[in-house]
């Protein structure tokens, strides 16, 4: 699948672009660095306050970071998706980068099941309102799953083909 | 001195060993997700927005952002070592070192406001300006520090 997609992208002339441009790679670099801040500063709040933790920030005002999140998210989107046109051959068979890509939408099935399931009931929280076990569950698996692709991430340059 | 440092075993170790250095790499950016994702939003936070957070609910959070950090000075150091003389010669990465300090003193500052002035402070009630430009520059230094860092392998 994702040869598939780097032969689509290879040749292409923003993938040239992309490769032959040589201060852009490092300015990706940086902008993909402050996404992700901002998309786990943002995740760190919320999901540890769904998990129970930090008791003193009002449940539903963390809300209030959704937007950042998705801004970061969206940083890191798009500079991925750059990076990926500007190396295809070298990601597509990276196993780093594979097992992140997996990550990433597991983290969304996640989001889906926060988006459904806990946002609603959370409305009814309390500062003392103790948290159920299907929104620590979810807290948890967001931050451990985002753990896994910054991991991941950071690992691509030296894992092979897997 | 630096050159003694890089012919240390530890140093050595972390140059030689084929998974000493992505391991201590992926430490450092899950340290930096920690450190600097915490102090980005506490800034923001301080300027004015997210005006739903009680800035005073920082400082529990504050300590994990302590974590992030020492995980970060540690696998910092370890890394900083394979290459000292290469590292101290770097214009990024003393920029980085400086950003990294002067936030972490910045830190300590609004740490005490919180607990003094900000304590009562509840939804968009006015911050004081000396305590927005603090943020301000706290914000600068750490976006230096990640932008300086980056910029370590091309400069």
């Amino acid at each position: 699948m994702w040869l598939t997609l780097a032969q689509a992208v290879d040749g292409t002339g923003l993938s040239q672009w992309v490769a032959a441009t040589y201060w852009l790679w490092p300015i990706l670099e940086i902008i993909h660095f402050i996404g992700l801040s901002l998309l786990l500063g943002g995740l760190i709040i919320i999901d540890l306050r769904m998990a129970g933790h930090f008791r003193r920030f009002d449940p539903q005002a963390t809300h209030q970071l959704l937007p950042l999140v998705i801004a970061g998210f969206s940083l890191n989107l798009l500079t991925g998706i750059l990076f990926f046109f500007g190396d295809p051959f070298r990601y597509a068979v990276n196993i780093g980068f594979q097992i992140k890509m997996v990550l990433v939408l597991l983290a969304g099935c996640n989001v889906v099941v926060y988006y459904l399931k806990i946002y609603p009931q959370m409305r009814s929280w309390g500062a003392d309102t103790r948290s159920p076990v299907n929104a620590r569950l979810v807290a948890y698996t967001s931050l451990a799953v985002w753990g896994g692709v910054l991991l991941c991430g950071r690992l691509i340059p030296y894992v092979g083909t897997g | 001195m630096f050159v003694w440092l890089e012919n240390t075993q530890v140093a050595i170790w972390v140059g030689v060993s084929l998974w000493a250095y992505p391991i201590l790499l992926a430490a450092h950016i899950v340290g930096l997700a920690i450190v600097v994702g915490i102090f980005l939003i506490r800034d923001l936070r301080l300027l004015g927005l997210f005006t739903r957070l009680q800035p005073a609910a920082f400082l529990p959070l504050s300590k994990l952002a302590w974590v992030g950090f020492i995980i970060n000075a540690i696998s910092g150091i370890l890394l900083f070592t394979s290459q000292a003389v290469t590292f101290v010669n770097n214009i990024p990465f003393l920029l980085k070192i400086t950003a990294i300090v002067v936030g972490m003193a910045l830190a300590g500052v609004i740490q005490s406001r919180l607990r003094g002035e900000l304590a009562a402070v509840e939804g968009s009630v006015a911050i004081s300006t000396a305590t927005r430009s603090i943020a301000a520059v706290s914000l600068t230094c750490w976006l230096v520090a990640i932008i300086a860092g980056r910029l370590i392998a091309y400069l």
